[in-house]
C-alpha cells in the first residue's frame, strides 16, 4: 500500500512512518501541513492519505479542509483523519465534508497496528470507518430518542460494526452470524432509518451519519441528513 | 461659639466682626453710656433710695439692662433704631420716679410723661427685628402716644398738684382743677390705656404668628416678654386706678420691674440666639459634609435654617415636576454652582432668612460643598466599579487564555511525545521474537494508552478545543453525549465571544454534573439562545427538585457569570425539577 501522510509533530510522524513501514505501508510522501502535502504528492496519487486533524496554519480543523481538498483532488483516495479529540463532532463533520473511502481515528490506535491497517485499507477501498472508542461510548449511552430507537438490539450491533468500518463479510465474523443474516439485518436496518433500497454504498454511509448523529450534534446539521433524525 | 465661627464658613453680615481697635471702641462706648446712663438714674429717682431702696433698686437694674441691651442691639444689622428705643425706655424708665424729688417740674414731667418708657418699649416690641414697622403698627403706635400724651395733658390741666400729691406751691397748668371732670377724665384715660394695652397684646401674638423661619426662634422670647410686661402694666395700672392716686403701694410697681426685666434680657437672649445660630451651620456641615445626596442635604437644610417650605432642587438631573411654589418670585433664591460656574442646584427659601443672609449663605455654601463631594465620590465611586469590573473579566479572559494555552501545550507536547512513544513501540513490540519480552511490552502499551486516555480527558477537562473550534453548540453536544441520561442540546452555530462561551460552557457542565449527581433526573434540557447583545442559557431537568443553590459548586459559577456581568437564576422548588437560567451581555 502507497501511503501520504500530513502531521505537524515530527516525532509523532516519524515514528508513525516507522510503524507504517514497519507493517509493510509504503510511505511516498509525509509533510507537516496539508497544503505542503498536497503539494508533495503532486501526480502520484497513493492509496490513501493519513492527515492529522490539528494542523498549521489554524491548529483547530485544518485536517478536516484538507481531507476534503483529497477527495476533491483524488476521488478514490482513501482519507483516514488522525486524532486525540474523542469527540464525536469532529467525526460527524468530517463524514458531511466527505461522504465515502474516509475515517476517523483517534491517535491511541498506534497502540494497535492491526485496527491501524484495517482502518487504511478500508478507507482506500471506500468504506468509512469511525474510531471504535467513539463507536462504543454512543453505543452505551443513554441517547435522546431518535429513529436509532426503532432498531433491535442486534441491528444496532450490526451498525455499530458498520461504523466502525466493517463489511458485512467482517460484521458476519465478529458476531458469529451467516453473511445472510447480515445482509438481513442491514437491510431492515436501512428500512427503519427510511433509507433508499438502490444505494447501498451511500446508505451505509448514511446510516452511519445517522447513528453519529443520534448522539447529538445536533446543531451541525445537513439539511439534507435532517430526515434521519 | 469660638469652635463654631472656626469651622463654619464666615457669613457676610451676621458674623460681620469688627476690627479690633473697633470692638474695643464699641465697648467702651457701651460701657461709657450704660455707667453714664445708670448713674443718672440713680441720681433721678434721688429721694426714693431712702423711702423705697427696693423700688428704686429695681427700677435702676431695668434701666440699666434697657440700656445696655439697646447698645447691643444697635449694632445689628438695620436694628440701631430699636437699640436706642431701648436706651430711652431704659432712662424713661427711672425719669418715671423723678417725682419722688418732690420739686417744682417732676411732678408735672411725671403726671404727662410717666408712661414714655412703655411707648418706646412698645416701638421696639413691634419692630424687632424688621427693618420697619407695618402700616397699622405705625398707626398704633401715634394713637398711643396722643391718647397717653393727651390724657394725661388733660387730667393735668383739671387737676391740682396736692391731687397728686405735690405740694401746692408746684407749678400746675389747673385751667379748670375740677374734681368730678378730672376723676372722670382719669377714668376714660386709663381705660383707654387699658384698651391699648389689650390691642398691644393682639398685635404682639399677630406678629408671632406671622414670623416664620429663624425669626421665629429669634422672636418669641421677646414675644413672650412683652406680652408679661403688657399685662403687667395694665395690671398695674388697674390697680393705680381703683386705689387712691397717693395710696397705690410700692410694691405694684417692684413686681412691674420685675416683670419689665424681662424685655431686655429677652431681649438680649435674642441677639445672643442670633449669634448663636452660627452654631447651625457648624451642625450642618457635621452632617452632610461628608458628601450626601440631594435629599439628605435639603432636610439638613430645612431643619438648620427652620424652614419646612425650603426647597432644593438638583439641576444637574433634568426634573420636570418640581414647579415650586406659586409664589416663587417673592421668595429667597440661590444657586449653587460648580467651580465652573455651571448651576447643580438651586435653593428655594422663605424671604425672611433674607434676615439671616450670612447664615443662609452659609448654609448654602456647605451645601454646596456637600453636593458636590457627592458627586465626585459618586464619580469615583462608578469609576472605581468599572475597574473592578474590568480587571474581573480581563482575570477571566487570563484564566481562559492560559487553560487554552495549556492544553495546546499538552496536545503539541505531551500527548504527540507519548503517541510517538506509543508507536515506536508497537515497532518494537512487532519486532520483538521473544514471546515473553513481547507480553511484556504490551503490557507497557496498553498502559500507555489508558495513560494517553487519561491525557485527553484531562486536556479535555482543562479547556475542550471542541469549545474553542466548533463553539458553544458543539462543545454542548460533546458534553451531552458523556452523560448517562438524555439530554437535548439546542443551541444556535452562531458564535460569541470566547469568554462568554467559555463561561456558558463551564456553567452548563457544573449544572449538568450538577444534575447527575443529584437530580435523579431521567432527562436534561440544554437551551442557548443568542439574541442582539445577550446570550440566554437554560438548564432544566425533571428530577427531584430542592437544589440549595448556594451548594454544588453553583456558587463558583455564579462568580464567572457575574464577572461577565450577567444574571444566573435557580429555580428548584421540590418535586419539580431544577432549572439553571444564565444571562450574559455578548455585545
Amino acid at each position: 500500500m502507497r501511503l501520504a501522510i500530513a502531521e505537524d509533530s515530527g516525532l509523532f510522524r516519524s515514528s508513525l512512518t516507522m510503524l507504517l513501514q514497519a507493517s509493510g505501508v509504503e510511505v511516498t510522501a509525509s509533510a507537516a501541513s496539508g497544503p505542503e502535502l498536497l503539494e508533495a504528492i503532486g501526480t502520484g496519487a497513493p492509496d490513501a492519505v493519513i492527515v492529522d486533524i490539528r494542523m498549521p496554519p489554524t491548529f483547530t480543523d485544518e485536517g478536516i479542509n484538507t481531507a476534503a481538498e483529497l477527495r476533491r483532488l483524488y476521488p478514490h483516495v482513501g482519507v483516514l483523519v488522525l486524532s486525540t479529540y474523542a469527540e464525536t463532532s469532529y467525526a460527524s463533520q468530517l463524514l458531511e465534508t466527505v461522504h465515502t473511502g474516509v475515517g476517523y481515528l483517534l491517535k491511541d490506535n498506534v497502540t494497535d497496528a492491526r485496527t491501524l491497517m484495517d482502518s487504511l485499507a478500508r478507507v482506500a477501498a471506500g468504506e468509512t470507518v469511525i474510531d471504535p472508542t467513539i463507536v462504543r461510548r454512543l453505543l452505551e449511552r443513554n441517547r435522546r430518542p431518535s429513529k436509532i430507537d426503532m432498531l433491535n438490539d442486534r441491528e444496532r450491533a450490526v451498525l455499530g460494526h458498520m461504523a466502525e468500518g466493517r463489511s458485512n463479510m467482517g460484521i458476519a465474523k465478529d458476531l458469529f452470524l451467516s453473511p445472510r443474516t447480515v445482509e438481513a439485518h442491514v437491510t431492515s436496518i436501512f428500512v427503519k432509518l427510511g433509507l433508499d433500497q438502490a444505494e447501498t454504498d451511500n446508505n451505509r454511509v448514511r446510516a452511519v451519519l445517522a447513528f453519529l448523529r443520534s448522539a447529538g450534534a445536533g446543531s451541525l446539521c445537513c439539511a439534507h441528513l435532517t430526515g434521519l433524525i | 461659639m469660638r469652635a463654631s465661627s472656626l469651622l463654619a464658613p464666615r457669613p457676610r453680615t451676621l458674623g460681620s466682626e469688627p476690627e479690633p481697635e473697633w470692638r474695643g471702641y464699641h465697648f467702651s462706648l457701651t460701657a461709657a453710656i450704660t455707667v453714664a446712663a445708670g448713674g443718672f438714674c440713680a441720681l433721678v429717682q434721688g429721694p426714693l433710695w431712702n423711702t423705697d431702696t427696693a423700688l428704686a433698686g429695681a427700677n435702676l437694674a431695668v434701666s440699666v439692662l434697657f440700656v445696655f441691651t439697646g447698645l447691643m442691639l444697635r449694632r445689628e444689622p438695620g436694628q440701631h433704631v430699636v437699640g436706642w428705643a431701648l436706651v430711652a425706655a431704659g432712662v424713661l424708665r427711672c425719669l418715671d420716679f423723678a417725682d419722688a424729688w418732690n420739686a417744682a417740674p417732676c411732678g408735672i414731667y411725671v403726671l404727662i410723661f410717666g408712661a414714655a418708657d412703655r411707648l418706646f418699649g412698645a416701638w421696639a416690641l413691634l419692630r424687632y427685628p424688621n427693618s420697619s414697622l407695618l402700616r397699622y403698627q405705625r398707626v398704633y403706635l401715634v394713637l398711643l402716644t396722643c391718647w397717653m400724651l393727651g390724657g394725661r395733658v388733660l387730667i393735668a390741666v383739671t387737676s391740682l398738684p396736692q391731687w397728686d400729691g405735690d405740694p401746692a406751691s408746684a407749678w400746675w397748668p389747673s385751667l379748670i382743677p375740677n374734681p368730678g371732670l378730672n376723676e372722670v377724665i382719669n377714668y376714660v384715660v386709663n381705660t383707654g390705656l387699658g384698651l391699648f394695652g389689650a390691642a398691644l397684646l393682639v398685635l404682639l401674638v399677630m406678629r408671632l404668628l406671622r414670623t416664620t423661619t429663624l425669626d421665629r426662634i429669634v422672636i418669641t422670647p421677646i414675644i413672650v416678654a412683652g406680652l408679661a410686661a403688657v399685662v403687667a402694666a395694665v395690671a398695674s395700672a388697674v390697680v393705680q386706678t381703683l386705689s387712691s392716686l397717693n395710696g397705690t403701694p410700692n410694691n405694684v410697681y417692684i413686681v412691674e420691674s420685675a416683670v419689665d426685666l424681662a424685655v431686655p434680657l429677652a431681649f438680649f437672649v435674642a441677639v445672643i440666639q442670633r449669634t448663636l445660630l452660627l452654631r447651625n451651620i457648624t451642625a450642618l456641615t457635621a452632617q452632610i459634609s461628608g458628601g450626601a445626596d440631594i435629599g439628605a442635604v435639603r432636610y439638613a437644610l430645612r431643619s438648620t435654617l427652620h424652614d419646612p417650605t425650603l426647597e432644593l432642587l438638583d439641576l444637574s438631573a433634568p426634573t420636570p415636576d418640581t414647579a415650586g411654589p406659586a409664589d416663587e418670585a417673592d421668595r429667597l433664591v440661590e444657586f449653587i454652582r460648580t467651580e465652573e460656574g455651571t448651576p447643580i442646584a438651586v435653593v428655594i427659601a422663605d424671604p425672611a432668612l433674607g434676615r439671616y443672609r450670612g447664615l443662609f449663605d452659609a448654609a448654602v455654601q456647605t451645601s454646596g460643598l456637600a453636593l458636590k463631594n457627592a458627586q465626585i465620590q459618586a464619580q469615583a465611586a462608578r469609576e472605581k466599579l468599572e475597574q473592578v469590573r474590568a480587571s474581573r473579566v480581563r482575570i477571566l479572559e487570563a484564566g481562559l487564555a492560559e487553560r487554552r494555552r495549556i492544553e495546546r501545550d499538552l496536545h503539541d507536547g505531551v500527548q504527540q511525545h507519548l503517541l510517538g512513544l506509543a508507536a515506536q513501540l508497537t515497532v518494537a513490540i512487532a519486532g520483538t521474537a521473544d514471546e515473553q519480552a513481547r507480553g511484556a511490552l504490551a503490557q507497557v502499551s496498553d498502559g500507555l494508552r489508558e495513560v494517553l486516555a487519561e491525557l485527553r480527558d484531562l486536556a479535555h477537562g482543562i479547556h475542550p478545543a471542541v469549545l474553542s473550534q466548533g463553539g458553544l453548540a458543539a462543545a454542548l453536544e460533546d458534553v451531552a453525549e458523556r452523560l448517562p441520561l438524555p439530554v437535548r442540546v439546542t443551541a444556535p452555530a452562531t458564535r460569541v465571544a470566547a469568554a462568554v462561551e467559555a463561561t456558558a460552557y463551564f456553567v452548563a457542565c457544573e449544572a449538568l454534573a450538577n444534575v447527575v449527581k443529584h437530580a435523579h433526573a431521567s432527562s436534561a434540557t440544554v437551551t442557548v439562545r443568542v439574541e442582539e447583545s445577550k446570550l440566554d442559557l437554560q438548564i432544566a431537568d425533571d428530577g427531584v427538585g430542592g437544589i440549595d443553590s448556594r451548594g454544588h459548586g453553583l456558587a463558583n459559577i455564579t462568580d464567572r457569570v457575574n464577572a461577565l456581568d450577567g444574571e444566573l437564576t435557580i429555580v428548584s422548588p421540590p418535586g419539580l425539577g431544577t432549572r439553571v437560567e444564565v444571562r450574559i451581555p455578548c455585545g
